[in-house]
């Protein structure tokens, strides 16, 4: 299956921001990585909606 | 280093909040961990680094020197047409931090007051016993530690993962946040005030500003409403293209940037074994997003509880109350009309905003920032009765 969480670490400056609003705690900051856990995340889409500089993608599972 | 894993209380976070809350509770006796997810405590940094000057006498805290960037003495209002307001009291005085020098210099204190303290640690879960917090599960230098102790304190910021697995409800939602991107730039001419300028244009439920750290060097940040569906990367750099006499020999020389709650606080700060303090429980100014101050205020007040309940050896949400009570009475009902303005705010056009910053002077400014708003909306409602309807709700 793919992927659900994709993330531009070019564009992203680990704010943490995407952590903060996940519903579901499936996010978490290590140091300067973000780290999905897929089994939790539910595609909700809120952290690519708050992320300040547009580095995360989103994709339904279908 | 020798790690102990055995403490009376476990601190998550080294911000202000944290560290203010480990020196507090290790001066009083009690064994204390602080332990901090980044290697470099500070980093990175996700704000605009303001702070008042009387925050210090209120506190009980001294800025060292090396931690304050630039001296403020007041803060301008810019309205979309390039309308000003200018407010220089003695209450604007005012420092631009250097957050990494200042939040080590609090877990330095914290460390001197006798407390232990580990960066470089993330809190993974929760640990319980019978039902109840008793410490953390966290990962140091790749390897997995259990800490226990039978209080567990969350200074965790935006993110509160432990705290929101211990049941309190930390969420943010897209609405009640601000989501945030700043550049720190050389390069800009500066003024000693911090400046804010309005726009639904290019700051959607926000604003952009420029916090000088020097002659020539300021963060220039912007943070919009979490749901307002744009860049806020983007609409800062059509701030900056917009305003060449302030940018265009600017360059920056550091990006900054996240999600900052702009809404009211948790509904509960305390449960058995549990304490939550500073922005993990959103105790943050609606308007600005500042929360350095708010997070040592409830670092002390916390720490006053948590100190009673070790002398009693009883860390039952009843025994710890009175901080969420002191809490509620002292801060809450400020923070609380910050967060009616911020949505009165969020309303206006930049043809409001013209108008408004048209119509107050600098004694009106002041007053608004007081929480008087009603006498200066009566004002503004002379001249533009049709605001009645977004303004009306101030005058109560």
């Amino acid at each position: 299956m793919a992927q659900k969480f994709s993330l531009d670490s070019s564009k992203c400056i680990y704010c943490a921001g995407c952590v903060s609003v996940c519903p579901v705690l499936a996010l978490t900051l290590d140091e300067t990585k973000i780290l999905c856990d897929e089994g939790k995340c539910i595609a909700c889409g809120t952290c690519e909606k708050g992320c300040p500089v547009a580095a995360i993608k989103i994709t339904k599972p279908k | 280093m020798r790690i102990q894993t055995e403490y009376d209380a476990i601190v998550l976070g080294a911000g202000p909040g944290g560290s203010t809350f480990g020196k507090k509770a290790a001066a009083a006796g009690m064994k204390v961990l602080v332990l901090d997810k980044k290697k470099e405590i500070g980093t990175p940094v996700r704000c605009g680094e303001g702070i008042a000057e009387h925050s210090e006498a209120d506190l009980g805290i001294k800025v060292l020197p090396n931690a304050v960037a630039s001296t403020i003495e007041g803060a301008r209002v810019f309205s979309p047409n390039g309308k000003t307001i200018r407010l220089k009291t003695p209450n604007t005085r005012g420092y631009v931090l250097e957050r990494k020098l200042f939040d080590k210099h609090l877990a330095m204190d914290a460390v001197r007051a006798g407390a232990h303290v580990l960066p470089h640690t993330l809190a993974i879960s929760l640990l319980k016993k019978d039902g109840k917090p008793a410490g953390v599960k966290a990962v140091h230098m790749g390897e997995e530690i259990e800490f226990r102790a039978p209080l567990v304190v969350s200074a965790e910021g935006m993110e509160a993962k432990i705290a929101r697995e211990a049941g309190f409800d930390a969420k943010a939602t897209l609405y009640d946040v601000d989501t945030c991107f700043e550049y720190e730039m050389a390069g800009v001419p500066c003024q000693p005030y911090i400046d804010l300028y309005f726009s639904s244009r290019l700051a959607p439920r926000g604003y952009v500003w420029v916090f000088p750290k020097g002659k020539d060097v300021a963060n220039v940040g912007i943070g919009i409403g979490g749901n307002a569906g744009q860049n806020p990367k983007a609409l800062l750099d059509q701030f900056i293209h917009e305003h060449p006499e302030l940018f265009s020999k600017a360059q920056p020389v550091e990006y900054k940037g996240g999600i900052i709650s702009v809404g009211a606080p948790i509904n509960e700060f305390v449960k058995d074994n549990f304490l939550v303090i500073g922005t993990a429980a959103h105790q943050v100014d609606p308007i600005h997003g500042g929360g350095i101050g708010l997070a040592i205020q409830a670092g002390n007040m916390a720490a006053e509880s948590a100190v009673e309940a070790f002398k009693k050896g009883d860390y039952s949400k009843k025994n710890m109350a009175a901080y969420e009570d002191k809490w509620r009475k002292q801060v809450g009902p400020k923070l609380a009309k910050r967060l009616m303005l911020r949505k009165v705010l969020e309303k206006l056009s930049d043809d409001d905003w013209n108008h408004v910053v048209g119509s107050i002077n600098e004694a009106d400014l002041d007053k608004v920032l007081a929480g008087d708003y009603k006498p200066v909306v009566a004002k503004v409602l002379i001249t533009r009765p049709t605001l009645l309807k977004v303004l009306g709700v101030l005058m109560g």
